[in-house]
């Protein structure tokens, strides 16, 4: 049984502060009453209160310390609270601040617009310096955690919210230049995946087309997009793009500019704002984001779209 | 303190006046009047705590940057401002920012150098060390929620090396504090979230060491300082006037306000 994608990170970073003692645990009272990390580490968990945009700073001013502070909260206070300490502390300053953000899209569901967030990446991708993150699964969101608190400089990581997703098989040897290729095989579209569920509806879609291919993205920063369009673009040219995200500022939105020869579009959730309730499904249903809309959509695609040629690996 | 100290204090007070006048004379000028009114908190703060590695000063009402840049030249960190101040190519900015020697965090969006302050002093106790974080803001300042949220922490985790000095000049960017949105009882807002709060002259250089050094840093009570200044101190023509919030200069003027120095 795997872990969601934040139980997976407070797992992780529980047993990464067993060996690094410069490692903080830091929330804004939403890390619930049985954090790991508390339980384990209770002089190194804070709990500064309902006050992220303080909490940003007090990160950063901890970080000029030497310490590695992850800091979480859900994915609309962290980017849009909280959007001056990102820009500030971890872009402009560069300060080793890793931003850990589950809710991200609308994966609060029912909770409503206050608690949804679909244009984090589009405020990240704008600030320079940050590397950006969006796992899919237990062992990917693993790494990830492993690689930021590894690595020098700040971090910001994309999380649902329950989602318990099963891992990919074989990650790292399918990965190169930041590009997991899941289904790499003869195709006139590739679906680019990326974060939780815009990579789980991608996988249910892929059993009803086996003429597409695959590719999944976990960092999403323009250091490694870069990277990622060059390995990207050698192997086709016309790509989906499937993310829980608005239609613009997302990774459809950067990888059309790093490919300009490539056919670059995007399964997103638009531009509208969801009213009603419902689970996760459902709401993104109401954003016209889904298996069933994802498999119209590269449908229509395939029948009306003239290719170059039929593209991808001998 | 000797006549030989006190004399030493009042050359440091008019050099650093100076050295803000004459950054109002450049082409592109100065928050001059909020400059005058926090050189001295800054300069008392420098003398009691140095700006090394132990301690840190954080100007949070980043537009005073030039009262910052003379104090920071006057201990030594970095040449004379006046000559690169606000100059394509030098990171003297209008506001301070981190590249600056003796520049913890970038500042100048309010708000955010208390809390930035309070985290370095909260770093501090989590590793054992003694290091004191002192923020200096503006009343002005205190309109944003930011430090409100800030101070909460700073009680709730009892950061006790953490201070916070109000340069208490009652003006803000459009004009008094007072007529805008009045920052009523500071002093007992600051108790009641837990500080250890004082009022004070501003500009008495002995009165804010002595409160610096009467305050137990070791402790869990944070210290606030109300001091209270005055926009434009020590060019008699421009203390109380409004209009010293922002100016650029005429060399001529620059020389006269500096004659005019009380």
């Amino acid at each position: 049984m795997s872990l969601s994608g934040r139980a997976a990170y407070r797992d992780e970073l529980t047993h990464l502060a067993a060996a690094n003692p410069s490692i903080l645990c830091l929330e804004a009272d939403l890390g619930g009453t049985k954090h790991p990390f508390q339980a384990r580490f209770p002089e190194r968990f804070l709990n500064l209160g309902i006050a992220e945009l303080a909490g940003l700073d007090v990160a950063a001013g901890l970080a000029a310390n030497g310490f590695i502070p992850f800091i979480s909260t859900f994915a609309p206070f962290a980017v849009l609270r909280a959007a001056e300490g990102v820009k500030l502390n971890m872009g402009y300053m560069g300060l080793n601040i890793k931003l850990v953000a589950p809710y991200a899209g609308v994966s609060g569901a029912w909770f409503g617009t206050t608690h949804h967030c679909l244009e984090d990446l589009a405020v990240l991708q704008s600030i320079p310096g940050i590397t950006i993150a969006a796992p899919y699964g237990e062992e990917e969101t693993r790494s990830v955690v492993r690689h930021a608190a590894a690595t020098a400089g700040p971090f910001y990581i994309r999380l649902g919210r329950n989602d318990a997703l099963t891992s990919f098989d074989e990650q790292a040897a399918n990965t190169r230049n930041g590009v997991l290729w899941h289904m790499h095989r003869p195709a006139r579209l590739c679906l680019v995946s990326v974060g939780e569920r815009g990579t789980q509806i991608t996988l249910q879609a892929l059993k009803m087309r086996p003429d597409v291919a695959h590719a999944h993205l976990s960092y999403l920063d323009a250091a490694h997009l870069t990277l990622a369009a060059a390995e990207l673009g050698g192997a086709y040219t016309s790509f989906l793009v499937v993310e829980e995200h608005r239609f613009f500022g997302g990774v459809a939105s950067s990888l059309a500019l790093l490919m300009p020869e490539s056919q670059v579009r995007v399964h997103s959730c638009g531009f509208s704002w969801p009213h009603t309730g419902g689970e996760h499904e459902d709401v993104l249903n109401v954003l016209g984001f889904g298996r069933e809309a994802l498999l119209r959509q590269i449908g229509g695609l395939l029948d009306k779209t003239q290719f170059n040629s039929c593209d991808g690996p001998d | 303190m000797s006549k030989t100290q006190i004399s030493a204090v009042a050359e440091l007070r008019r050099r650093a006046r100076e050295l803000i006048i004459d950054m109002a004379a450049t082409p592109t000028g100065c928050h001059l009047g909020g400059s005058l009114s926090v050189i001295d908190i800054l300069l008392a703060a420098h003398l009691h705590f140095g700006n090394g590695p132990e301690h840190r000063i954080v100007l949070s009402k980043g537009h005073a940057a030039a009262a910052l840049y003379a104090t920071l030249h006057l201990f030594g960190h970095i040449p004379n401002p006046v000559e690169h101040y606000g100059r394509a190519g030098s990171s003297l900015t209008g506001h301070p920012n981190q590249k600056v020697p003796g520049v913890p965090f970038a500042t100048g969006s309010l708000g955010h150098g208390v809390a930035l302050t309070l985290g370095w002093a909260l770093g501090q106790r989590l590793k054992g060390a003694r290091g004191v974080g002192v923020a200096i803001a503006g009343d002005g300042e205190l309109q944003e929620g930011l430090p409100w949220e800030a101070f909460q922490i700073a009680q709730a985790k009892g950061v006790g090396n953490f201070a916070v000095v109000v340069d208490v000049n009652g003006g803000q960017n459009d004009g008094a504090v007072t007529d805008i949105s009045p920052m009523p009882a500071l002093t007992e807002r600051l108790t009641a979230f837990g500080f250890a709060a004082v009022a004070c002259d501003g500009h008495d250089l002995a009165a804010l060491q002595d409160t610096f050094g009467g305050h137990d840093f070791l402790g869990k009570r944070p210290l606030a300082i109300l001091a209270k200044t005055v926009k434009g101190k020590g060019v008699p023509s421009l203390e109380g006037n409004p209009t010293s919030h922002y100016v650029v200069l005429q060399p001529s003027q620059a020389a006269a306000w500096k004659r005019s120095l009380s």
